[in-house]
């Protein structure tokens, strides 16, 4: 899909696609497709669109297709199915609400949604998912906790967002620590998904962490003593930092996070910054960009001594690569750095360039 | 710039790669380093090398799950590499034996493991892949049919939703598919086919060979009504896009898929094929099914029109699911939540899986 200026020949062409939406089919199609979403999907919801505004609307339309499909299934008992069309379904609102921050009312019907929608499917997934409330100064964080089947006392991994993903963006990172025995924590830190109305983002992410930590070592049916960290984009510099501090971090994989976010803050796109502006609770890019100077790992990296997990990738638009190899030498523990030729930002055009490999490696740090 | 026929390729295949198992950045990076046809092969062929050093690699630290995964990636572009590349054989049956060696070292490393099984049909050899999940008592198994250019490594991927659901499921060749299509020429009696497979799965104890169903893509969803008609055995059958009549659809059809046609039923011009094919036909063939009956089809299906589905619906005599998918492509592959999950609730409704787990 490109831009059509008005030529005589094309009456019906000539709508002035808004560059947000072409930038938005040529770069997200490997994520969304990552995570789940269709390529007839993709293809059918992006085709028709013109202008940013139709964005979330579009997305949330599509998430009611699949809401419909695991109604049905729920009401026919065929709870597998309903259990996958609800992920997908929460999925999409997900996406209608992702970096659609210059309407914060809709953004937030889209998000109560898919949260909504979500919540539905945890009891219907294999294995299971389970809310967890975190206490926290302020708001309590949410979370969704899910065990693999036959594991007693797993380990588990906390898997950190980062500016526009939430949980609910997390299956397939959750699908193969699963399978690899490890539990997982997917949950909304501030300035994330449920979290981000009422709690700025901070940069000082050991703090919820260790909130998270705090939840876990209170139950029984995972091991709080062997918790690993896998953050991906913002969440990548997140978990950096939260395992310089936090000591009971025991091990941390870092997907394309910045090393100092300001660094590329002229080069990223136009809603990537009204998003920090948005999450940061700022008024202004300035005022964001203040904010942001502490989200810098200087000093940081030195106090990681876990084992680490860096991945970044060459064509990374957003962070670049070189960031992964910064982090990789400047920590003081073991570490392994997964350089991606030709990876995008996290890896999601080739998530079997890390994903597993990456799974494996924190299985075996946390013994599962 | 890219021949037409990279083009069309490139148009039209992405939703089938990856809904079995390509990642889309691999359907794109690989293609667009395809500049004529005839490189097509060994484009594909080297992406899947990358999957195999990657299983190679896993393999020496011990780490089975993910061999097993990047192994079938590795098939999976093999395979679609070799899959309508018969305008030159020697290099299309080098990738298939890539393709099977990769699947056949993904067997013991996948949840739940598959195994390789040899059928005897006539003088001649079939092979298929069975996989039972772990249940409680041996479960219905499904009998997962290819069409023309798809094998058992690729049609393993429609499987998944089965054994997610304690259904059983055997990916097999049939005549001239896959392992089958160099000795054994395609035959529109598929009957004989799937008999021969139930006749194996009798002596198989871990799966229930009295509750068989049939599950078929394509061309494989045309031969699935035809082996539900003729072998008594069948218990149940999901037909995906499969033609009432091949011929109707055939001046259409792309070049290359009645040059598979014609390989693969060991002809050597196009008219004898069109002769070949006029037993492929459903009339009076439809009507004998009473098993029950689920068909898909897509209106925007560029091969086989959904009218085939609405027609062999109708006169199918058993109870029948019809659904016709708005915008869905050929096997409906660009919107595979539409039927995957729906045949697969099905299967286990008619089958009487899960009971038994």
């Amino acid at each position: 899909m490109t831009p059509t200026a008005s030529t005589p020949e094309a009456p019906f062409s000539d709508r002035e696609i808004d560059p947000r939406i072409t930038s938005a089919v040529a770069h997200w199609g490997g994520r969304f497709a990552a995570h789940g979403i269709a390529t007839g999907d993709f293809a059918e919801v992006t085709r028709d669109l013109v202008s940013w505004d139709q964005w979330c609307d579009a997305w949330s339309a599509r998430g009611e297709v699949h809401a419909a499909l695991g109604a049905a299934a729920e009401v026919e008992g065929r709870l597998v199915s309903a259990g996958g069309h609800l992920v997908t379904a929460a999925l999409c609102y997900h996406y209608g609400k992702f970096l659609f921050v210059q309407d914060v009312p809709r953004m937030r019907g889209a998000h109560l949604r898919a949260v909504e929608l979500h919540t539905r499917a945890l009891p219907h997934l294999s294995p299971s998912g389970e809310r967890v409330t975190i206490p926290f100064p302020g708001r309590d964080l949410q979370g969704v906790l899910r065990r693999p089947i036959g594991v007693t006392r797993p380990p588990v991994v906390l898997l950190v967002s980062g500016l526009d993903s939430t949980k609910e963006e997390a299956g397939p990172h959750e699908a193969a620590l699963l399978a690899r025995g490890v539990a997982t924590l997917a949950f909304d830190g501030p300035g994330q998904g449920e979290a981000e109305y009422d709690l700025p983002m901070r940069h000082d992410f050991e703090v919820p962490v260790g909130a998270a930590i705090d939840a876990l070592s209170a139950r029984e049916d995972v091991d709080a003593d062997r918790v690993g960290l896998w953050g991906r984009s913002l969440g990548g510099h997140y978990v950096v930092r939260a395992a310089a501090f936090e000591p009971r971090v025991r091990a941390c994989v870092s997907l394309s996070g910045s090393y100092r976010v300001l660094d590329t803050w002229e080069r990223r796109p136009g809603l990537n910054r009204m998003a920090y502006v948005v999450r940061s609770h700022s008024s202004s890019e300035d005022e964001a960009a203040r904010r942001l100077e502490a989200f810098d790992l200087a000093g940081v990296t030195e106090h990681v001594t876990c084992p680490m997990y860096v991945v970044g990738g060459t064509a990374d638009r957003l962070t670049s690569h070189e960031v992964a190899v910064r982090i990789a030498s400047e920590v003081r523990g073991p570490v392994r750095l997964n350089v991606i030729e030709g990876g995008t930002h996290t890896g999601s055009n080739k998530p079997y360039a890390y994903r597993p490999e990456a799974a494996d490696w924190l299985a075996a740090m946390l013994a599962a | 710039m890219a021949d037409e026929q990279v083009e069309a390729a490139i148009q039209h295949w992405a939703p089938r790669f990856v809904s079995n198992g390509i990642p889309l950045h691999d359907f794109r990076e690989t293609t667009a380093g395809i500049d004529r046809w005839d490189d097509w092969c060994a484009a594909w062929v080297a992406r899947g090398r990358v999957h195999e050093e990657l299983a190679e690699r896993a393999l020496e630290g011990g780490h089975r799950l993910t061999a097993g995964e990047h192994l079938v990636t590795a098939a999976r572009c093999h395979h679609f590499g070799k899959f309508v590349f018969v305008e030159h054989p020697d290099e299309m049956r080098a990738a298939h034996l890539l393709a099977v060696d990769a699947y056949t070292r993904a067997l013991p490393l996948l949840r739940p493991p598959g195994r390789r099984l040899e059928i005897p049909m006539g003088a001649a050899t079939l092979v298929g892949v069975l996989r039972v999940p772990e249940v409680a008592s041996p479960p219905p198994v499904v009998l997962l049919v290819s069409g023309l250019d798809s094998t058992k490594e690729e049609v393993d991927a429609y499987g998944e939703h089965l054994l997610a659901r304690g259904l059983a499921t055997l990916a097999f060749d049939g005549p001239g598919q896959g392992e089958a299509e160099y000795a054994v020429p395609m035959r529109h009696d598929f009957e004989v086919a799937v008999g021969a497979v139930i006749d194996v799965l009798a002596g198989i104890p871990t799966v229930d060979g009295d509750r068989v169903g049939i599950y078929g893509v394509s061309l494989g969803g045309h031969y699935v009504v035809r082996a539900a008609a003729f072998e008594p055995r069948v218990r149940a059958c999901a037909s995906i896009s499969g033609s009432y009549r091949v011929l109707d659809s055939w001046a259409g059809r792309p070049r290359a898929n009645r040059m598979a046609y014609q390989v693969r039923a060991h002809l050597d011009s196009e008219e004898a094929v069109e002769a070949f094919l006029v037993d492929y036909d459903l009339a009076g063939v439809a009507e004998r099914v009473t098993c029950p009956l689920y068909v898909v089809g897509g209106t925007r299906d560029r091969l086989t029109p959904p009218t085939a589905a609405e027609r062999i619906a109708r006169e199918a005599s058993g109870p029948v699911v019809l659904d016709v998918v708005e915008g869905g492509n050929h096997v409906v592959n660009n919107m595979p939540y539409r039927y995957r999950p729906q045949v697969a609730d099905w299967l286990v409704e008619v089958l009487g899986a899960g009971a038994s787990a």
